[in-house]
């Protein structure tokens, strides 16, 4: 991890600015960092405070998935995407069903696709209720961070009644999931709602209001619409930015177009701008998950099994709206029971690789607060 | 002055000097003073930092340490004798000299406050005529310990972390001053034993209530600035656990960084006590005004009352902290040199007419 | 030997003769195990999935502080324990040791989840995976789960605190050397004693079965039943909802440009027939090398089609050649398109996005890091994932490294 101070470590574009009137330096930020929110690694070139450049080292968690997956069947390879972003892992699974129901042709009832619809929404409001706690804890409220988890709890305990599990989910099956919810589950979702909408007033006055969280954020790591664009960003970060897309509302998959909700979009692309359309976001999830309470239907809760899934040779995409952004997934079949080649497109590798442009002339303090605002999971981004 | 009423001496300083010649019972009172200084000093961050493990835990719906002691009263002390036995780690490439002796100068700078400091009429190793001055002076060893740790430990956390500390705590110190500066003023003295008795009477006699509306800015100015003075949540830009990992104390280990660990709490100590000593009336008794009710006051000692005093102000320290983001560097520098002084010097011009036109409350 | 070396080897040697001696130092040992028990701070380490439930053990409702595990440190110098939350790969396992080097003795780790213990679902067929914790650094406890609860971490904790509570002079206080060197895989060694517990287990099990059957003659065991499997129905898929324009417009457009460039063949749609091309169908257009960067550029500026961002560039190995792959998406309208380039050789090369699409940048490293294809013109072509001495690019298909990899029994 040492860095030679002569000598420009790789990544770095302009090494020595020859105007410069102060010596620059690196600094090593990582793969073991409070603030880089797991392995992640930066090198950063500092005049001073101030950024100069940001060269981001990927790798550290990388587990080889993509070619994991190329040796088992179908079914086995749902638990693995769990273990991609696994604050998102029921959409993780969802996608990789889809993409599996594509190649098969086979259909999802309706009771199976509202389960499905308000579990991912319940995760969503999840993956952005520990961002906001990590946010606060990046920014030194550290009693946000324990804000964030009491309510995360309570949503955990239903995802755990449902599937019996808290993190990695391993719940959804192509054509349905792997078992019913019980009869306990709308009732406590109701009850975790209504304790969410007071939550999301205290986050409000904790946070939103407070004068040095404002200041810390607004104006800070702004990333232009254009920019969004070209490095790929999607999710919140797109939106942050000003572009309305949402993979939920653009792109409908599952039952989502029957569902009023809208997407939120940020104006001037900072973290202020990303920080609003997160826990906006947080309001409108809410909104479907109340609607898919209401429509609620009995029935069958997924269509016929399979012994054994083949499917015919060509290549599915299915694309789902995670809590970070767009993850999409690229199937390769051979007609065996395995797939040929399986891609996933995963949401923060993206928004990642957009920190330069972010981070470039603000202090290191709001280095951290934008690689917060990105929101990263990094096993996500190595897969 | 009040030398009847507030003796200046105390029983086993008495038994002392009744029982030793002069000169020996000058020797052995100083002994016994730095003693009993040095045990407050070991004891009070004890109890600081379980204080404060438990009031951040109960901010956030938690219960904090349970397992060692009656709601974990114990931990500090696991805490420190673990601290005490672990190894203590100097990295390649650090200056030996600098890297051991950094520890010690916070430690020693609030271990010298101390010995000023009034906690009861008779409780109080020397009264210094320039108190004040002296405190102001004492406290600015400090940042050479810091600086020093930083410089020396070879590693660019360090030393990041401890530029930001230097520049902020010589900005602040500069409020801090300023805020004496007008006690020194409005009170006619630099002693703090008599800045305490300046503040007899009732409750309203206290300087955050004595000089009308002044006090209490100046009381939210000089808390502001202690809270920046001692690198506490939200200004402790310093150690920025999520920035800089450890800020200045990155590279320490074991009884070195609890150095740094004792001289944190005891500073918060100090803060809180001189605040009392400046504002809240010291280790006096606060007098309502009714009869009985005061009566009952005043039998309770006067150290009692100033612990509870400085428990209240370090109690404000810990809810700043656990409740506010952490400011960046260059705001903190904004709100000191662009907010915080214009408001001091006002405030101090303003206690200059109070003064001179005789507007305290009799 | 320095001042820890006085105070733990020379004071109890001079201190065990004399008359009581050794009581006292076992009363010292007592209360020092007991403080170090009840102040572990651990470092902020957390790689993968475990850190959440890590994360979650020191929230609110679980709350570590309660067992004095209060004060995590991010910088190793004042931290006592480890938790290794989450997969170790091979990139990471040098910091690992780096970080356990860092931290002062008597340092303690915690294995927490499958992957530290073991690798767990990451065991077989992964080319950069440290199987173990236990092969970098001396582990103490082990939390099984993938997760593990945050309950089972706390026991796990707790557990540990019994094993320091029992540290005497003999496993001493002293700083912890590396017992094993790095990368040996000590569970081959501890294979022998497993299967020797195991066997007295068994045979344990075997006498208290047949007391009990002595003991209740007329017992019945409780026969299993096992439920009857739900019928599901068979149910059609519902139509895709449209969104952009539609297939065979896009089609249309690209064809008026580029006459040679087709849908890629697929089996469950008919592409021969252009007028197929249905919602379902994945728009996948097969172009050559020649026309790659013209029909990006087309694909990128055409006003109707506005394909403003790049969502992914990567690659799939067709044994005697890669096709490389681009998936484009418009965010105004919602329509995406593929394109497909095969390209050849033992080190093929085509020219790189990154001028057009700035994302394009890292997933063509990636590409070339995985697969080995060489992006012409792209401004920082190092490798993304792996070390820079890893021998060959692991996503292709003759990839083997049997060093790295353990191939899936079944």
């Amino acid at each position: 991890m040492e860095i030679n101070h002569l000598q420009a470590p790789p990544g770095f574009t302009d090494t020595a600015a020859a105007e410069a009137t102060t010596e620059e330096y690196y600094l090593n930020m990582g793969p073991q960092h409070p603030g880089t929110h797991g392995v992640l690694r930066l090198v950063l070139r500092l005049d001073g405070e101030n950024v100069q450049e940001v060269v981001p080292h990927l790798g550290y968690v990388h587990r080889a998935i993509e070619k994991m997956a190329e040796n088992q069947t179908y079914l086995q390879n749902i638990h693995l995407t769990d273990r991609l972003d696994y604050l998102s892992s029921f959409m993780n699974n969802l996608g990789l069903c889809m993409a599996i129901e594509k190649g098969l042709g086979i259909g999802v009832p309706e009771r199976g696709e509202y389960i499905r619809v308000m579990l991912c929404e319940l995760q969503r409001i999840q993956s952005h209720l520990l961002w906001w706690g990590v946010l606060g804890m990046d920014m030194g409220a550290v009693t946000a961070f324990l804000y964030g988890f009491k309510e995360r709890e309570m949503i955990t305990d239903i995802f755990e009644e449902v599937c019996g599990n808290r993190l990695t989910m391993n719940f959804f099956r192509p054509g349905g999931s792997s078992a019913d919810v019980p009869d306990t589950f709308l009732p406590r979702v109701a009850t975790v709602i209504e304790r969410l909408k007071r939550a999301l007033d205290e986050y409000q006055t904790l946070l939103t209001d407070n004068i040095i969280f404002q200041e810390r954020t607004r104006g800070i790591g702004v990333l232009s619409r254009e920019k969004a664009l070209s490095y790929g960003c999607t999710g919140p970060v797109l939106r942050g930015s000003g572009v309305q897309y949402d993979g939920r509302k653009n792109n409908p998959y599952s039952i989502y177009e029957r569902f009023d909700f809208e997407v939120p979009v940020g104006q001037g692309g900072d973290s202020f701008d990303r920080y609003l359309v997160r826990m906006e976001e947080m309001a409108q999830s809410i909104k479907i998950v109340q609607q898919a309470m209401e429509t609620f239907p009995t029935g069958p809760y997924r269509s016929k099994e399979f012994s054994k899934y083949r499917i015919p040779t060509g290549s599915y995409f299915s694309q789902v709206e995670t809590a970070r952004g767009l993850l999409g997934i690229y199937m390769v079949a051979d007609g065996t029971a395995k797939p040929y080649r399986l891609k996933y497109r995963s949401p923060s590798f993206s928004n990642l690789s957009a920190i330069n442009e972010m981070a470039v002339g603000y202090k290191i303090a709001d280095l951290i607060t934008i690689i917060s605002t990105l929101d990263l999971v990094i096993p996500d981004i190595d897969r | 002055m009040n030398d009847i009423a507030f003796p200046t001496t105390n029983a086993i300083g008495d038994l002392v000097r009744a029982n030793f010649p002069a000169s020996s019972a000058y020797i052995i009172n100083g002994i016994l003073g730095i003693a009993a200084v040095l045990i407050t000093v070991a004891l009070i961050p004890v109890f600081l930092v379980w204080m404060e493990r438990k009031v951040a835990a109960h901010f956030q719906a938690r219960l904090g340490p349970m397992r060692v002691g009656f709601h974990g009263t114990l931990q500090s002390v696991a805490d420190g004798l673990k601290l005490l036995f672990k190894e203590v780690l100097k990295p390649a490439g650090a200056d030996s000299f600098g890297f051991f002796l950094a520890p010690i100068l916070p430690a020693t700078a609030s271990f010298l406050v101390m010995t000023i400091i009034p906690f009861d009429h008779h409780l109080q190793v020397t009264d210094l005529n320039g108190g004040v001055i002296y405190v102001i002076a004492i406290s600015g060893l400090s940042v050479f310990g810091i600086l020093l740790a930083g410089w020396s430990s070879n590693n660019k956390y360090s030393l990041l972390g401890a530029m930001r500390s230097g520049a902020q705590l010589i900005s602040y110190e500069i409020s801090l001053a300023i805020i004496m500066l007008l006690i020194v003023l409005v009170s006619g003295t630099a002693s703090l034993r008599e800045i305490v008795l300046s503040q007899q009477g009732t409750v309203l006699d206290w300087w955050i209530f004595k000089l009308p509306g002044l006090g209490l800015v100046a009381f939210i100015m000089y808390l502001i600035s202690s809270t920046a003075e001692l690198n506490r949540g939200p200004f402790d830009i310093s150690e920025a656990e999520s920035e800089l990992t450890g800020g200045f104390t990155t590279e320490y280990s074991g009884i070195s960084f609890s150095m740094f660990f004792l001289a944190e709490f005891v500073n918060m100590f100090v803060a809180g006590t001189l605040t009392t000593t400046f504002f809240l009336g010291g280790f006096l008794a606060p007098q309502i005004g009714l009869g009985t009710v005061d009566l009952l006051f005043d039998a309770v000692p006067g150290f009692v009352w100033f612990f509870l005093k400085t428990c209240f102000i370090i109690f404000l320290f810990m809810w700043f902290r656990w409740s506010f983001p952490r400011l960046r560097v260059d705001q903190l520098m904004e709100l000191e040199w662009k907010v915080l002084l214009p408001i001091n010097i006002i405030v101090l011009v303003l206690g200059a007419i109070f003064v001179a036109q005789g507007w305290i409350l009799p | 030997m320095g001042v820890a070396g006085i105070v733990t080897e020379t004071i109890p040697k001079i201190l065990d003769p004399l008359p009581g001696g050794r009581h006292l130092v076992n009363g010292i040992e007592f209360i020092v195990g007991w403080a170090r028990a009840n102040s572990l701070w651990p470092l902020v380490y957390g790689t993968a999935c475990c850190a959440m439930e890590m994360m979650a053990t020191g929230a609110s409702r679980h709350d570590w502080a309660r067992f004095g595990v209060e004060v995590a440190r991010a910088t190793p110098r004042q931290a006592d324990l480890i938790v290794l939350a989450g997969t170790i790969v091979e990139k990471m396992g040098n910091n690992l040791v780096t970080l356990y080097q860092q931290m002062p003795g008597p340092k303690y780790v915690i294995a927490m989840g499958s992957c530290s213990i073991s690798g767990g679902p990451f065991y077989y067929d992964s080319y950069s995976i440290v199987r173990g914790g236990d092969r970098l650094i001396p582990v103490d406890v082990y939390v099984p789960g993938c997760p593990p609860r945050p309950e089972a971490l706390l026991y796990g904790i707790m557990h540990l605190q019994k094993l320091i509570r029992k540290e005497g002079r003999h496993n001493p206080w002293k700083v912890k050397e590396f017992e094993t060197p790095p990368c040996i895989d000590i569970h081959s060694n501890s294979k022998k004693e497993w299967v020797e517990i195991e066997t007295q287990k068994q045979a344990g099990m075997t006498t208290a079965r047949e007391r009990f059957k002595a003991e209740n003659p007329d017992y019945v065991p409780y026969k299993a039943v096992r439920r009857p499997k739900d019928k599901f129905p068979e149910v059609p898929r519902r139509p895709v909802v449209q969104s952009g324009l539609a297939n065979q417009d896009i089609y249309a457009i690209v064809h008026e440009v580029f006459p040679e460039v087709k849908q890629v063949k697929q089996e469950n749609t008919d592409a021969e027939n252009d007028k197929k091309l249905t919602s379902e169908t994945l728009l996948e257009f097969a172009v050559t090398k020649d026309h790659y960067l013209s029909l990006l550029t087309l694909l990128k500026t055409h006003a109707t089609l506005q394909m403003d961002l790049l969502l992914q560039v990567t690659a799939i190995d067709q044994h005697d050649f890669f096709h490389i792959l681009v998936h484009l998406l418009s965010t105004r309208h919602g329509h995406k398109i593929f394109v497909r380039c095969p390209v050849a050789g033992e080190q093929p090369e085509i020219e790189t996005l990154s001028h057009l699409y700035r994302g394009a940048e890292w997933h063509e490293r990636e590409v070339y890091d995985l697969f080995g294809i060489i992006f012409r013109g792209h401004p920082d072509l190092r490798r993304l994932f792996l070390k820079e001495d890893f021998p060959g690019h692991p996503l292709r298909k003759n990839f083997k490294d049997p060093s790295r990899i353990v191939k899936r029994p079944y």
